[in-house]
């Protein structure tokens, strides 16, 4: 394994503990860092605290580039693979290079969930996965006094503490699907909304939206079935699916994300995954589960490395910890977070 | 009665009134007696004096050798340059002011040897330059070396064998460079050194003399005035310089066959 | 007003338009107000293949050296990019074909080399190219205009030298080169929106005259023209050539010859000729062919017979490096050729003395009957600045001959020796003055002699006359805020430039450093350089030659050994380590 080319496709927590575990186990592998995004490993659960001022760019930022060029991780920024080939062992970047590899940690992470009715409202709502994401809202932030937060993702529980803590106005639309893949079961749903109503955010009835348009440059209309509200800010936070799409034609068994033995293990030898992009088997459930959360993922990064490297760690998911909703699994050790 | 001195002091007052020696110098040739050399320069002053050319709108130009000596003889302006390079300086001074009549000036070692490179060139560029190329077959400057058209089997110090490289043939030379006017000449006769030079002063372009001389110093065995003597004869009557081919002929048959070669009459400035 | 001094590099194989394209840059930023400083490197052999990168610094102050990190790359060829890695700064930004004909493999690939902070621009050039003019190759104005939007370079810029660069070649060509241009303008806009940097902010245009761009070898070639050159002679030798090139272009409109020679003996002795018939010539080569003139360079020193002779140093010995820069033939220049045989020397360092000291070499070598020597270099003739069109002055174009007056018709003395050890010079075609100029040691009417006292005063009499040229020749100039100086920095040729780069930089921070600009190699003002060696605690004399021919020449002035810089790389002294080594020299100093 030592001569072989190690790739982790994704420059998120998985992938980063993923990599820092490879490294420290074996100190002549080549690692390669393969991210779409172009900055380099920052917190993503902490981009609310930046929006709130609490923390500056350097904060977010984990290691520096020094760091990884001591180590010898090579870090690939803003470049996407767009195919994998599994019997060639190849995978190739948008800008057509292809990079041979021996073994390969799927670690790509998801991206922004918007159910299909609002995928036309998509440029008039922000989100919040990335710097760049989170500059916008400073710079509209800057601007603006009141914002609409539709549907209620974990991110957006944390957004809205940013929120608060700027002294802005929240209103906050609780979805059904909000906490994708986890269908609020109407117990969880009155714990947040407390929770929030507590905090001094409006919590309004779920409806659906119909329309939204943007008004003036600081201010949007948004129609939902039972009011109409105007606010200088929409955002959207239905969760996070799998960024898998690249891998569809691989041969990969694919359902949402990628789906892995108890070990990691893709179908593929010494292919794995981890990380939000993941379904893990559960062998006692005899089912697949999906990780959310930080902690999540770097825990799963790192069984994914010393896996790849020959061990055989289980992740270790004990049931209490896993929610059993229909038909979906989550660990959620999230809960506390908040 | 005039005494001897006094017939010989009215005839230097004459010569003297006569200006005709205007063009030596001051100085003496430093030339061995009985050199070849003399003829030639008699030749050239000659040529000089007879078409009437104002002294200080001549340059000689002259390399190295007993021949590049020349010009210090000679009432004209004069750059006595290095070893092989009188035909590329010659040609800057003639492009530079073409209202100068510019004479070229040295022996066959500075012409076919070092300089042996310029030939072809100041050939086919026509450039308005005589040049007087004294081929006496030896290095005497340098005291008896052979040179490039020395004879097969020429002994010397430099050769005490016998020289085994088979000479250059200059006149032959200049034909194939393309020189638009080649006479060959001999020392031992001036006055056709001195008619030759001023066709060729007049000729629109590149005119070579090649001048068998003699080196009585060094040379007592190949090129002596007897032996020249025995071989220059003139060229046939019916020769016609204009004819290139004839030329050829006459020069690859006859060694020292001398008068004007070739001369071409079609010359496009 | 914020500075702005970016170094950008457009990298790519022979044929793919890359000198065009890095010329279309230099010529854009030249005309938005910026100064300029371009470098080009060419594939060694002639034909065919081969890496061609263009490297220009532009800024909005002068620039006097190049850099040596690179902070925009456009590459057009990532094979041959790749090699220019290395040399990127930290943050630099990368524009490429994110759509290469066929798939690269990671170790052959440009994008695998960058470090992760590296911006990268990746457009599809060819596809872009052909969408807009039906063909790729207006690939390298797609990439110029992407380059062009992300950096903030107006529209109209780049538009406006196309279109005059282009005309010439029809109305084809101009449009396929102006739609390339603007769909790669317009996809980066569109696509980059986010990431517009704003480098190139147009400064305010404070008037002055309008300024061009020129390379050392077209500057030495204007100036000979505007000196009243009538003729060159030479022979054709990297990187001179382009001189002789220049001339046979511009020359025969205005009454001159230029004649191509056999040989570089034939061209200086040519040369000599013609000066010595009173027209003035020039001839210009490089090393292997000024070792060939020494011969006859000395013989114009005996014989006292002015000439101009370029030497373009190239990387030696021999044959050498015919593409590459270096310092290496000031010996050769200052002493080549046999005897004392004292001459003047003389080297440009930036563009601008290019043409000024190339006018007045011919004024020097008239007026001091001596063949003058102006040492220039790869670097220094291939690079290209923006500067106001040079001019020269009547009197700077004057002819400085020093004729004989008329009462010496008769009794003229050649060489005369007198005062200043300049002897009148007739010229042929004078009535009354006539002489014979010779190479063998003469007496003072030019008549050969070899008697000690006569060569003893002959030659003190040939060196004097040298020595008295100081006074005409550019006296060393000096950088620095006077006063005591821990180190002080002397340096010539192109090296200056980089030196001036270092010790501001050294300034800038505060450190006690100079620089002192020699330009007149031989003679050389011994007493300048020695005041300004006694000030300093250590001179420093960087050089691109292997011993430090300079340091050799003028070392012995100071009062303790000068250190020695030295570098053979064949490339530009980078300034970086000028600075490095002064630290050094001031850090060891204060312990």
């Amino acid at each position: 394994m030592a001569q072989e080319h190690c790739v982790i496709i994704g420059n998120g927590p998985a992938a980063n503990q993923a990599a820092l575990t490879l490294r420290e186990n074996s100190s002549d592998a080549r690692i390669t860092i393969v991210g779409q995004e172009p900055f380099p490993h920052y917190r993503p659960h902490l981009l609310p605290e930046y929006i709130a001022g609490r923390l500056s760019q350097e904060d977010l930022c984990v290691n520096t580039p020094a760091f990884y060029k001591e180590c010898g991780i090579k870090v690939r920024l803003g470049q996407k693979v767009v195919h994998v080939d599994f019997n060639k062992r190849e995978l190739v970047l948008d800008h057509k290079e292809v990079i041979s590899f021996g073994g390969l940690i799927i670690a790509c992470g998801g991206k922004q969930r918007i159910p299909e009715h609002l995928q036309v409202f998509d440029d008039l709502m922000l989100t919040l996965k990335t710097p760049a994401d989170a500059a916008q809202w400073i710079e509209q932030l800057s601007q603006v006094d009141s914002v609409l937060i539709v549907g209620g993702d974990l991110t957006s529980l944390s957004l809205t503490k940013a929120l608060l803590s700027l002294e802005k106005r929240v209103i906050f639309m609780l979805n059904e699907d909000s906490f994708w893949p986890v269908p609020l079961c109407n117990e969880l749903s009155e714990k947040i909304k407390h929770m929030l109503t507590e905090r001094g955010v409006e919590v309004i009835k779920a409806g659906r939206i119909k329309r939204v348009t943007r008004v003036s440059d600081r201010s949007i209309e948004v129609e939902t079935d039972n009011k109409t509200l105007r606010v200088g800010i929409l955002g959207a936070f239905f969760g996070m699916t799998p960024n898998v799409k690249f891998l569809a034609r691989s041969g990969l068994d694919i359902e949402r994300g990628v789906l892995v033995d108890e070990y990691l293990q893709t179908r593929f030898d010494l292919v794995y995954a981890a990380g939000d992009c993941a379904q893990v088997y559960h062998p006692t459930i005899k089912d697949y589960w999906v990780s959310i959360g930080y902690q999540n993922a770097i825990n799963l990064g790192k069984i994914a490395g010393l896996n790849l490297l020959g061990g055989m760690l289980s992740v270790d998911a004990s049931p209490e910890s896993i929610f059993f909703v229909d038909g979906i699994i989550v660990n959620t050790s999230w809960w506390t977070e908040f | 009665m005039k005494t001897k001195g006094k017939v010989l002091r009215e005839g230097v007052h004459r010569i003297k009134e006569s200006r005709v020696f205007d063009i030596r110098s001051e100085a003496l040739p430093t030339w061995c007696p009985g050199c070849g050399y003399f003829g030639i320069h008699q030749g050239l002053n000659n040529c000089i004096q007879k078409l009437g050319l104002a002294h200080h709108k001549v340059v000689i130009v002259s390399g190295i050798g007993c021949a590049g000596r020349s010009l210090f003889f000679t009432r004209t302006y004069g750059l006595h340059t290095v070893h092989g390079r009188t035909l590329p300086v010659a040609t800057g001074v003639k492009t530079a002011n073409p209202e100068l009549t510019v004479f070229a000036v040295g022996g066959d070692g500075d012409g076919l040897a070092i300089g042996g490179g310029h030939l072809p060139h100041v050939a086919r560029r026509n450039v308005n330059v005589n040049y007087l190329l004294f081929d006496n077959s030896i290095y005497g400057l340098t005291k008896g070396q052979p040179s490039p058209s020395s004879p097969v089997g020429m002994k010397s110090k430099a050769s005490p064998s016998g020289t085994i490289d088979k000479p250059l043939n200059a006149t032959l030379l200049a034909l194939t460079y393309g020189a638009s006017f080649v006479a060959r000449l001999f020392a031992g006769d001036p006055d056709s050194i001195c008619r030759a030079l001023i066709e060729g002063v007049q000729h629109p372009g590149f005119s070579i003399f090649h001048i068998y001389t003699s080196c009585v110093t060094f040379d007592k065995e190949f090129k002596t005035w007897a032996n020249l003597k025995k071989w220059v004869h003139p060229l046939p009557q019916d020769h016609d310089p204009s004819d290139l081919r004839q030329a050829f002929d006459r020069v690859l048959d006859d060694e020292f066959s001398v008068g004007i070669i070739y001369k071409r009459t079609d010359i496009d400035k | 007003m914020p500075v702005v001094d970016v170094t950008v590099e457009v990298c790519g194989m022979a044929g793919d338009g890359t000198i065009a394209a890095g010329g279309l840059i230099n010529e854009a930023m030249s005309d938005g107000g910026f100064s300029v400083l371009a470098f080009d490197s060419y594939p060694a052999e002639i034909r065919g293949f081969g890496r061609c990168v263009t490297r220009s610094r532009i800024g909005n102050e002068e620039i006097v050296a190049l850099e040596d990190k690179t902070h925009v790359l456009i590459s057009l060829n990532d094979e041959q990019a790749r090699s220019r890695v290395p040399f990127l700064s930290e943050n630099s930004m990368i524009f490429f074909d994110s759509n290469p004909a066929v798939y690269v493999r990671e170790d052959k690939s440009l994008v695998s080399e960058l470090d992760p902070e590296t911006i990268l621009f990746g457009m599809p050039f060819n596809d872009i190219a052909t969408a807009s003019a039906g063909t790729t190759r207006g690939r390298n104005l797609t990439a110029l205009g992407c380059f062009a939007a992300i950096c903030g370079a107006p529209h109209d810029l780049f538009r406006g030298v196309i279109i005059r660069k282009f005309k010439s070649k029809g109305e084809k060509v101009l449009q396929t080169n102006l739609r390339s241009f603007d769909a790669g303008f317009d996809y980066a806009l569109e696509h980059f929106s986010n990431r517009i940097k704003s480098i190139f902010l147009i400064p305010d245009k404070v008037g002055g005259p309008k300024k061009v761009l020129l390379s050392g070898n077209q500057a030495i070639g204007k100036a000979a023209i505007d000196a009243g050159l009538k003729l060159y002679f030479g022979y054709p030798i990297t990187p001179a050539t382009p001189i002789m090139e220049y001339l046979a272009t511009h020359l025969p409109a205005l009454g001159g010859r230029v004649i191509q020679m056999e040989d570089e003996i034939a061209s200086i002795g040519a040369v000599l000729g013609s000066f010595y018939a009173g027209t003035r010539a020039m001839t210009a080569t490089s090393g292997p062919g000024f070792a060939l003139m020494t011969e006859l360079i000395t013989h114009g020193v005996m014989a006292e017979i002015p000439a101009v002779i370029i030497n373009a140093q190239r990387g030696g010995p021999s044959t050498g490096l015919p593409t590459k820069t270096e310092q290496s033939d000031l010996h050769a220049a200052v002493f080549g050729g046999p005897g004392d045989s004292p001459r003047i020397v003389i080297a440009p360092t930036n563009v601008a003395e290019c043409y000024h000291y190339t006018v007045k070499s011919f004024q020097l070598a008239e007026k001091y009957q001596t063949p003058v020597i102006l040492l220039a270099d790869f670097y220094l003739d291939n690079r290209v600045e923006n500067l106001p069109m040079p001019e020269a002055s009547e009197s700077e174009k004057s002819g400085s001959n020093v004729l004989p007056e008329n009462s010496l018709k008769g009794s003229y003395r050649r060489y005369e020796i007198t005062e200043s050890g300049i002897s009148p010079r007739a010229l042929p075609g004078m009535e009354g003055f006539i002489f014979s100029a010779t190479g063998l040691e003469h007496t003072q009417t030019g008549v050969p002699d070899y008697s000690p006292e006569n060569h003893m005063l002959m030659t003190e009499k040939r060196h004097r006359k040298i020595t008295g040229a100081l006074g005409d020749l550019p006296s060393p100039e000096e950088f620095s805020s006077g006063g005591k100086l821990d180190v002080g920095v002397i340096g010539w040729g192109s090296t200056f430039g980089s030196i001036l780069e270092a010790v501001t930089s050294a300034r800038n921070r505060g450190l006690r450093v100079g620089g002192l600009k020699i330009t007149s190699i031989f003679p050389f003002h011994e007493s300048v350089i020695r005041a300004f060696m006694n000030r300093c605690s250590e001179i420093l004399i960087p050089e691109l030659n292997y011993a430090g021919q300079l340091a050799n020449l003028i070392g012995y002035i100071h009062s303790k050994d000068v250190v020695r810089l030295n570098r053979v790389t064949g490339t530009p002294f980078p300034p970086s380590a000028i600075l490095e080594k002064i630290e050094y020299l001031v850090q060891v100093g204060d312990e």
